[in-house]
């Protein structure tokens, strides 16, 4: 088999910007500024003649700097003047550009599951479903509250959430369409409009559980339902619009969760903790519900209104950290 | 005509909250975060002083004073003043090390001249914060010196001071309440601008109120608190506390019947070492026992009040009074009928604090025709309470616990949420909600809060209340 040489520049994005294929053994390579070179770099830190790639016949690559102000360096390291390095495969820096050189040592992994294939196939599909989803909570919500004129107000909740969907789906289907090219616009619109979905009815069905259960934790609940869901949701936007390497857009994904988190936090629990005049009456009533837990009885329930002296006690001791009484000097 | 009483009854108890902008409800009072102990508040009506003209040069001044003096009434006045005068001093608080003061009342000589009476509230800030601030009185001939606090009565909004060298004339005490349509006066230092006299009549004991106030028609303003109110023989029937901001010449009295047990008290005077913690729990005690009278004293009968099948407590103490309110429904699909009760008595243990209310409020809520989950939403909605009254600085947020409790014929969400006095450690708010859950076209809302009071007290309050709620189909 000939040897072959693959190399690869890269832009400071990281992405490639131009791709060359040596084939046979002896086979030269020489990057630099003038225009005689195999690879020419538009880079004033470069020398014209600056580095030269010779592909042995074992399939390695001997790289050697053609006596440049600046050097050469392989995976950040100097290339020696007379040797120069021979390697397998690696990074190469020349002047301030990049370029990738492989080989047919370079090791291939093996070929991975293609995950984003399943809302690829049936988008359409899921879309119509999200969409559905999200308009019908909109309506649920205005029914709920029985309006005057119910028609009037499910119609303005529907054009509401659809507008809201529009906006989202635009932003990402135009960086979609400035990076790949293409708009992905039902992709996005399965993304937003399940990921919204499942934080709206979830809050919903979790309001209901915590009812069921008397469960206590239903805010940290609710907070949690719709940040796995944005994240889920950015992530998967942020995979389908930018090129970006996936531990990268876990971390931009993981912030904005953050981010939102926090708000919905506020939003659920109330920006100032130290608000005296709140009441946390528990959730909502489910009036003649399935319930899970039984009811206490009216002794039961005095023995833990008795503990409130304690947790009130706790709270006064708290507000007095924060803020000490005056003329408290005994 | 209950309807009347209620207002008047708020009314009380938004003034006998003092210096608040507005009549209160017991339930919402208006708290101001830190109102200085000054008393009654100036009505907002009429010029200021400053911009009141003076008379002009060209009028006759004999004139004027032949016309003053044919006037009897006035006439009346200013020999009501003159024998008072020198009885009635300025009290002063200061900041610190301030000498521009920070609070002011008035106040009066009696006994053998050496006590002088004001209210509570004029030297709270005095007996609550003893480090931060000083007393001072001002008397008619311009002397001034140090004052003490020797006993504090808060419960009827009463103190006596004195100062070591001050000895004055002192006035005469009538402990009769003056008759309705009797003629009264009233003196003291309103809003700083010197001694001054106001006349009106004074109009009996005021009606459904737990705690004894004469309600006197006259001006009563700001820094007037603590001073004396005459009859027509100069003897003090009352001590000026309070007005209802907003309203024309509605002032009220603390009957001079109070004084001499008060004037017993001070004989063995408040220990001046007392610590600053040590002041506090005594007010906070005569706020227990004062409330130990007035929220736990059981009623004859235990009186409720049934709507749609559940019984209501209505009297669940001697002194609640209810009425039935027209509350607008929050949905037009949503029938209400709301009961509210109250306890017509607070007390104010500091500027802005008033405690030892009690409130509760049921509604029962109809639908008519809404689907469960529709009628459901208004139910959430409704039991979704405004937040309580109340400053940072005074108390410290609420610790709630919520469960669905067994009670007597139905099954309801309790929702109990208790604070504590930042101050007074000893103190209490509650506030409890009830939600009937068994009903998808019938549900109660219940809510039950109280303000100021110790925590056994009011958690026997709160098992009187819950043990009271009844469905009977």
């Amino acid at each position: 088999m000939d040897a072959v040489m693959l190399v690869e520049q890269i832009d400071p994005h990281g992405h490639r910007v131009l791709r060359q294929r040596f084939i046979g053994g002896g086979t030269e390579c020489c990057v630099g500024r003038d225009i005689s070179c195999a690879i020419v770099v538009e880079d004033e830190h470069a020398a014209p003649q600056h580095a030269l790639l010779t592909l042995q016949e074992d399939g390695r690559v001997r790289v050697r700097d053609l006596g440049t102000r600046n050097g050469t360096r392989v995976d950040g390291n100097l290339v020696p003047a007379d040797t120069g390095t021979v390697i397998e495969q690696g990074e190469i820096i020349v002047g301030r550009t990049r370029l990738r050189v492989r080989t047919r040592h370079t090791p291939i992994g093996q070929e991975r599951i293609f995950r984003r294939e399943f809302v690829r196939r049936h988008r359409t599909i899921l879309a119509i479903a999200g969409v559905s989803a999200c308009v019908a909570y909109g309506a649920f919500l205005q029914w709920l509250d029985a309006p005057p004129s119910m028609l009037r107000s499910i119609l303005t909740a529907v054009l509401v959430v659809l507008g809201v969907i529009a906006l989202w789906t635009g932003v990402w289907a135009l960086a979609t369409k400035l990076n790949h090219g293409s708009w992905h616009v039902r992709v996005h619109l399965t993304i937003v409009s399940i990921g919204a979905a499942i934080c709206a009815w979830g809050y919903w069905v979790a309001g209901l559980v915590a009812f069921a259960t008397q469960w206590s934790a239903r805010v940290q609940t609710g907070v949690v339902i719709v940040g796995a869901a944005a994240f889920a949701a950015l992530y998967l936007h942020l995979r389908e619009a930018t090129h970006y390497e996936r531990r990268i857009v876990l971390a931009l994904a993981g912030a904005a969760t953050v981010v939102i988190g926090a708000v919905a936090w506020i939003i659920a629990i109330g920006v100032d903790d130290g608000n005296v005049g709140r009441v946390d009456l528990g959730p909502d009533v489910r009036l003649e519900a399935r319930r899970v837990v039984p009811n206490r009885d009216i002794a039961d329930y005095l023995a833990e209104v008795d503990k409130l002296k304690l947790a009130a006690g706790r709270e006064r001791q708290k507000s007095l950290l924060n803020a000490p009484l005056a003329d408290a000097d005994d | 005509m209950k309807f009347a009483r209620l207002v008047a009854a708020l009314w009380l108890c938004g003034s006998v909250a003092g210096a608040v902008g507005q009549a209160a409800d017991p339930a919402k009072p208006t708290q101001p975060a830190e109102a200085p102990a000054e008393g009654p508040v100036e009505v907002p009506t009429g010029p200021p002083p400053e911009e009141q003209a003076p008379a002009g040069d060209t009028i006759d001044e004999a004139a004027i004073d032949a016309d003053i003096a044919s006037q009897e009434l006035s006439g009346e006045a200013q020999t009501r003043l003159d024998a008072a005068r020198d009885a009635v001093v300025q009290i002063r608080g200061f900041f610190d090390t301030s000498e521009s003061s920070a609070f002011h009342g008035s106040g009066f000589a009696v006994e053998d001249g050496r006590r002088i009476v004001t209210n509570y509230h004029v030297v709270a800030q005095a007996v609550l914060y003893p480090r931060q601030y000083r007393l001072e009185y001002l008397a008619s001939d311009g002397r001034t010196g140090p004052l003490r606090v020797l006993a504090i009565d808060v419960r009827n909004d009463l103190a006596v001071v004195a100062a070591d060298d001050l000895e004055l004339p002192a006035l005469k005490l009538r402990t009769e309440i003056p008759a309705q349509g009797e003629r009264a006066w009233s003196i003291g230092f309103p809003l700083n601008l010197g001694l001054t006299i106001t006349e009106g009549v004074a109009n009996g004991l005021v009606e459904n109120s737990f705690d004894q106030r004469i309600h006197y028609t006259g001006a009563i303003n700001g820094g007037m608190s603590g001073g004396p109110a005459l009859d027509t023989r100069g003897r003090v029937y009352g001590v000026n506390v309070s007005v209802i901001t907003g309203r024309q010449l509605v002032g009220f009295v603390v009957p001079a019947k109070h004084i001499p047990a008060l004037l017993a008290r001070a004989k063995t005077p408040l220990d001046p070492s007392l610590s600053a913690q040590q002041l506090r729990l005594r007010v906070t005690g005569q706020v227990l026992a004062y409330e130990n009278e007035v929220l736990e004293a059981l009623p004859e009968t235990a009186g409720t009040q049934s709507v749609r099948g559940y019984a209501l407590p209505t009297q669940i103490s001697k002194h609640a009074e209810c009425s039935t309110v027209d509350e607008p429904s929050p949905h037009v699909r949503v029938r209400v009928e709301t009961v509210s009760c109250w306890i017509p008595a607070r007390i104010r243990v500091q500027g802005g604090v008033s405690v030892g209310g009690l409130s509760m409020q049921h509604r029962i809520l109809q639908s008519e025709g809404l689907h469960p989950l529709q009628f459901e939403r208004q139910v959430n909605d409704l039991a979704e309470a405004p937040a309580r009254a109340g400053a940072a600085a005074h108390v410290a947020p609420f610790a709630c616990r919520d469960a669905l409790v067994s009670l007597d014929g139905f099954d309801a969400r309790i929702s109990t949420c208790v604070r504590q006095y930042r101050l007074f450690a000893g103190l209490y708010d509650f506030d409890v909600t009830v939600v009937g859950i068994d009903d998808t076209q019938l549900a109660l809302v219940s809510r039950l809060t109280l303000q100021g009071v110790g925590f056994d007290s009011g958690e026997r309050i709160v098992e009187r209340y819950l043990g009271a709620l009844q469905w009977t189909p």
